[in-house]
């Protein structure tokens, strides 16, 4: 197995709270690694580090064994890797279309003032948002979708620049469990088809059921790492969670 | 029908051709030649304020620094001032482009502050270094060479001809790769930053294209003035008016700048004419501005095409309650509507 996205001791203080406290951690290609721990644990500032929207105080980070630490976030999304956030955020004022259309792996200088679509990228798009069901709705704004389907959206969006590893900041929250299945499911067969995920979620039942291997991060540090029936059983993590 | 309705523009540029033949005194040509004017620098200044949200309050700077080269570019070097209009527009976009870029560090409310100040700076410049600039009396270029009767007649076509070429350029980037990119901007920056929009080339290449019609409609404005001076040129008065001008008819939208001119500059003129021994027509217009802010907060384009597809879509309205709706439901439970779309799906995939 070859490792995809690792970090070197990272570290982020936010005044006097190492919000990010000396991790480093490994995604191995191909799986779906869950990162969970309480609240306040320093989940999505570690996303929020690795995908450049903060700049760590100390420690790198490696996609495909090179060094993207301080890489603008607009350079990451050619490179392979893309996220999607807690709260969801789309271009509220573009259809669902154009949504898809922004994100893709490869825009040049030409390419900048060549049509704002092309056929190949269209028939891509429709294609996904089929996978997703919502190939009906491309015209309509995006604001005009119900909560699910904006959360399906940006799924599917982050999908047009075919990444190698997607991470996901709490995928299954505020969604209903028919909703929550059908994401489960999704993700479980683009896994299949080469993508790797790196999931933020709170729900454990998903977590333990969707993940291979689940990294535990308290205050700030790695302090547990496993596959899920051994993180369950495991008395540190229990103690995190429950504990003082 | 639809099909004859998309070619109104022609009748338009029709009417626009014959006008000054039908009203023939240089008023009119005057009104005519402001009015295409202001059009062409709103639909140039909605390239960053509508398309990418950049509301930029300094934009008079690119006038009044297209009108000064321009003059200069007369007296200097004899340049005429109809061809040297666009090529120093393209210095004054480059200039745009490295103070963009610096300035583009901002957001919001101080993005606007940064551009009052460098419209502020370059004000300055134009009062002190009177070795170029002549100073606060301002500089003199040639006359045009044609009869005065006839003069104003070519500063209209021209400016027309110009009108024409930034909507062709504005509707070009709207429909371009570069110009989805920049509504990403505007709808969430760091969202386009993260599915890979590098928006700091973006926001740069579209302050400069945002410059450059404004220069244009700067050095155009210089020769049709024949005086320039600072308090004119570098005035934020004008840069206000293409921002109402934008807003009136639509923000962001391909010709609401263009109809919003052709409201706005005609009834300023018209109160001007009115009331102007008064003062009172400061009153009137802010008045007016107020009650349009209140009314058509989109704009006059938006506002329209809201109230078409509410006409053709009775239950639109209710897309939107119900969105809201389901973000209150607790994560738990049971939705009350489940959208039968990805109930379809899930059958789909998990059979």
């Amino acid at each position: 197995m070859t490792t995809l996205l690792n970090t070197t001791n990272l570290a982020r203080r936010f005044g006097g709270i190492m919000a990010v406290d000396n991790c480093s951690l490994a995604v191995e290609q191909g799986t779906i690694t869950g990162l969970i721990g309480p609240n306040g644990s320093g989940k999505t500032t570690l996303f929020n580090l690795i995908t450049s929207v903060y700049k760590p105080d100390a420690g790198d980070i490696y996609l495909q064994g090179k060094r993207i630490t301080g890489q603008p976030s607009s350079q990451l999304c050619h490179r392979g890797l893309s996220r999607t956030f807690q709260i969801t955020r789309l271009f509220w004022d573009l259809s669902v279309l154009e949504n898809m259309i922004v994100p893709v792996r490869h825009v040049g200088i030409r390419s900048l003032f060549g049509p704002g679509m092309h056929r190949h990228e269209e028939e891509r798009a429709l294609h996904l948002l089929e996978r997703v069901g919502l190939e009906h709705m491309k015209d309509q704004l995006a604001r005009k979708l119900s909560f699910g389907q904006q959360k399906l959206l940006e799924f599917a969006a982050v999908l047009m620049s075919d990444p190698d590893i997607v991470l996901l900041d709490e995928p299954a929250g505020g969604v209903n469990p028919s909703m929550i299945r059908f994401i489960m499911n999704l993700i479980r067969s683009l896994n299949k088809e080469g993508v790797t995920f790196f999931v933020v979620e709170h729900n454990m039942s998903v977590v333990m059921e969707l993940c291979d291997h689940i990294i535990v991060l308290d205050q700030g540090k790695k302090i547990a790492e496993g596959p899920p029936n051994i993180i369950q059983s495991d008395p540190v993590v229990l103690d995190a969670y429950l504990g003082d | 029908m639809r099909r004859l309705i998309r070619w109104w523009p022609l009748p338009a540029l029709i009417l626009l051709l014959i006008f000054p033949w039908v009203y023939r005194q240089p008023y009119y040509h005057v009104l005519g030649f402001n009015v295409l004017l202001f059009a062409t620098m709103a639909v140039s200044w909605n390239i960053m304020g509508g398309y990418t949200g950049y509301k930029s309050l300094g934009h008079s700077a690119f006038f009044g620094l297209g009108a000064y080269l321009v003059a200069i570019a007369a007296n200097e070097l004899g340049w005429n001032p109809l061809w040297s209009a666009p090529i120093m527009a393209l210095v004054v976009t480059v200039v745009a482009m490295v103070l963009g870029w610096i300035m583009l560090r901002t957001t919001g409310s101080a993005f606007v502050i940064a551009t009052i100040a460098m419209l502020l700076i370059f004000r300055l410049l134009a009062n002190n270094l009177r070795g170029i600039t002549k100073g606060a009396p301002g500089l003199s270029q040639p006359l045009p060479p044609w009869t005065p009767e006839f003069s104003r007649m070519p500063f209209f076509y021209y400016m027309l001809f110009w009108l024409i070429i930034a909507l062709l350029v504005s509707a070009y980037i709207r429909r371009s790769r570069f110009g989805l990119g920049l509504l990403a901007i505007r709808d969430d920056e760091g969202k386009a930053e993260m599915v890979g929009v590098n928006t700091t080339l973006y926001k740069v290449l579209a302050f400069g294209a945002s410059a450059y019609f404004v220069a244009v409609g700067g050095g155009i404005w210089s020769y049709h003035a024949t005086h320039i001076s600072p308090i004119f040129a570098f005035d934020i008065i004008v840069g206000v008016e293409m921002i109402l001008v934008t807003m009136l008819g639509g923000l962001g939208t391909l010709w609401g700048p263009v109809l919003g001119a052709f409201i706005y500059i005609p009834a300023a003129d018209f109160i001007l004419f009115q009331f102007g021994s008064s003062t009172a027509h400061l009153i009137i217009l802010g008045g007016l501005m107020i009650l349009i802010l209140l009314f058509l907060p989109q704009g006059i384009l938006p506002t329209i095409s809201e109230w078409l597809e509410k006409r053709r879509t009775p239950r639109a309205a209710h897309t939107g309650a119900r969105s809201m709706a389901e973000m209150q439901t607790p994560s738990g439970g049971p939705e009350p509507d489940t959208p039968d779309t990805y109930v379809s799906a899930v059958k789909q995939e998990t059979s």
